[in-house]
């Protein structure tokens, strides 16, 4: 694959520590188009071996409006099925720029590994140091491990560790879409963290063309209803939701976009500073981004306030643990206690209704969208690489336009058809 | 003439980043862009836009915008931790003037942070 692509698929088998490289042939993209369409047939090829697969959608780390999306496809401990979280904020745009399209991850490593993939290169170490840390010491470990504090890391904390059910892969310091405990995968493969660089280049078949388009894109989508729309709880409103925005306004510092996504979909808080600070805090910790709507709502709903909902949250974010599984559980056991639901975090389990009933996340289900609709957008999203949030509020962005710039952009002919028949496997 | 940035707009979603890059090697690049939203410090949040001019570095903060004469501080590389090569050592902003449509950073800022003055 020659656009748009590094080209390359890693198979790293963590049981003999043997990591094999493959191209990606045109073909497998002009049979499964790329991102849920190519990491489920990956997975389909290594499902022996309880693979974990990340991708990058056909789009991201382009210029196409909200092409931050990357995916992991594994199965669900939760619901037993395959399925597909979102890799948000800048993951999916480092992965796709680190030289590799695709990663399998099989086997079960014998001692606790993180992986790094960087410029085209993939490496099985130890992670001694990183075993036992907290979410936050394993980013900070690994980012000055390496010096950079910009490799993006996609790992786990204690709750993966220990093997709950409720066990999250976080992104960097922060919680993740990922509803299908697939952190207790992480856990179980003794995978701590997988840090990612690039500083790759993405060729473009018919570049000019393809930016005009990127341009038509954005001009429509800021011309669209999304175009107002600034950080979490706007965005729960717009899809539906309940209105939460005076309730975490106080804490509001400011709203931080996923790559290249018009539209900011995640806020930040300050729980223990003036929100409206404007210069560099000299308090050296991550503190809260919020990027999932559900526990807030849960949260608001049992009568917490903004400030104790998102002290939770960053004890989640901390833990490795499923926010929106702990806002369930609390509600369930009528858990109100901000401290109590805190200290419960290492003894909760399952079974939780938050990880759904579709192969993908519930991450972006939000409100009442129909859900014939919904699932045929996430699996849109999904393939070409489009923030799943995003997708559902711009609608501009139409199968029939991704597909002609995903042509542009390849030179490969990309059929309505074969859309219909990647979305059909993937959903089905 | 030149840009101007506005750091509490500005969402740190790093589309001027790829689209100078684009503008730089008509392909998706970040390491040649000379506009950088700095990403480094991702705890609490503090972000900004960095752009390389022919003779100064030029830091648009949330407190405000602070201009480096380029060869006179110290290390005006300092600030521009937001990507593995130094901004130094990329091009100046040449505020895209082979393109009809003008910069193409502002044409793709989708919250509309980057202006022209
Ligand atoms: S005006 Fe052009 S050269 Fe200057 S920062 Fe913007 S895209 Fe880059
Ligand atoms: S495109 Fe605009 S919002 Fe995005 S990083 Fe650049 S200045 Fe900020």
């Amino acid at each position: 694959m020659e656009y748009l692509a590094s080209g390359k698929i890693a198979v790293v088998d963590l049981a003999t520590r043997e990591i094999i490289e493959e191209e990606l042939d045109d073909d497998l993209v002009l049979e499964k188009i790329g991102g849920a369409g190519i990491t489920k047939s990956l997975y389909d090829r290594f499902a022996d071996q309880d693979p974990i697969v990340l991708g990058t959608g056909l789009l991201t780390g382009s210029l196409v409006p909200g092409s931050s999306l990357g995916v992991i496809t594994a199965k669900s401990p939760l619901t037993g099925r395959v399925s597909h979280v979102p890799l948000s904020l800048d993951a999916g745009m480092e992965l796709k720029y680190s030289g590799f399209d695709y990663i399998v991850i099989k086997g079960i490593s014998e001692k606790p590994v993180y992986l790094w993939i960087h410029d085209g290169i993939a490496d099985i170490s130890d992670s001694d140091d990183l075993w036992g840390q907290d979410v936050w010491t394993a980013t900070d470990r690994i980012r000055d491990l390496m010096g950079d504090d910009l490799i993006q890391v996609i790992g786990i904390g204690e709750a993966g560790e220990k093997g709950s059910d409720l066990a999250q892969i976080s992104i960097n310091y922060w919680q993740s879409g990922d509803r299908m405990g697939f952190g207790n995968l992480f856990g179980k493969k003794r995978l701590k963290l997988i840090a990612l660089r690039g500083m790759g280049l993405l060729e473009i078949a018919e570049p000019e063309e393809f930016i005009e388009k990127c341009g038509e894109l954005l001009s429509a989508v800021k011309s669209g209803g999304a175009a107002k729309i600034r950080g979490i709880a706007a965005m729960a409103a717009a899809l539906g939701a309940e209105d939460i925005g005076e309730w975490l306004q106080p804490l509001t510092h400011k709203h931080m976009a996923c790559f290249n996504t018009s539209v900011p979909t995640n806020t930040f808080v300050f729980l223990d500073e003036d929100p409206s600070l404007l210069k560099e805090t000299t308090v050296n910790e991550p503190g809260v981004l919020l990027t999932d709507i559900s526990p807030l709502l849960i949260f608001k709903r049992l009568g917490l306030t903004a400030a104790d909902a998102c002290h939770v949250l960053k004890a989640c974010a901390k833990y490795g643990i499923d926010a929106a599984a702990v806002a369930e559980l609390s509600e369930t056991t009528g858990l109100t206690d901000p401290e109590a639901i805190k200290g419960a975090l290492p003894d909760l389990k399952g079974p939780v209704s938050s990880s759904g009933d579709a192969v993908f996340s519930p991450w972006a289900a939000v409100g009442n969208q129909e859900k014939e609709g919904w699932m045929r957008r996430q699996a849109v999203a999904y393939i070409f690489g489009i923030h799943p949030l995003f997708a559902l509020m711009a609608p501009e962005l139409t199968e029939e336009k991704l597909l002609d710039i995903s042509s542009l952009g390849t030179e490969l002919e990309l059929t309505q058809e074969t859309l219909d028949e990647v979305i059909a496997d993937i959903t089905g | 003439m030149g840009l101007k940035i506005d750091a509490l707009t500005c969402t740190a979603c790093m589309a001027c980043e790829l689209a100078c890059g684009y503008h730089r090697d008509d392909a998706f690049a970040l390491l040649s862009s000379c506009i950088v939203p700095y990403r480094a410090r991702e705890k609490k949040n503090y972000i900004g836009v960095i752009l390389k001019e022919e003779d100064s570095l030029i830091a648009a903060r949330p407190e405000g915008t602070e201009i480096s004469r380029i060869g006179q501080e110290q290390d005006p590389d300092k600030e521009a931790d937001a990507s593995a090569k130094p901004m130094l050592l990329r091009e100046s902003c040449d505020l895209c003037e082979d393109l009809d449509d003008g910069p193409l950073c502002i044409r793709f800022c989708p919250v509309n942070a980057i202006s022209m003055e």
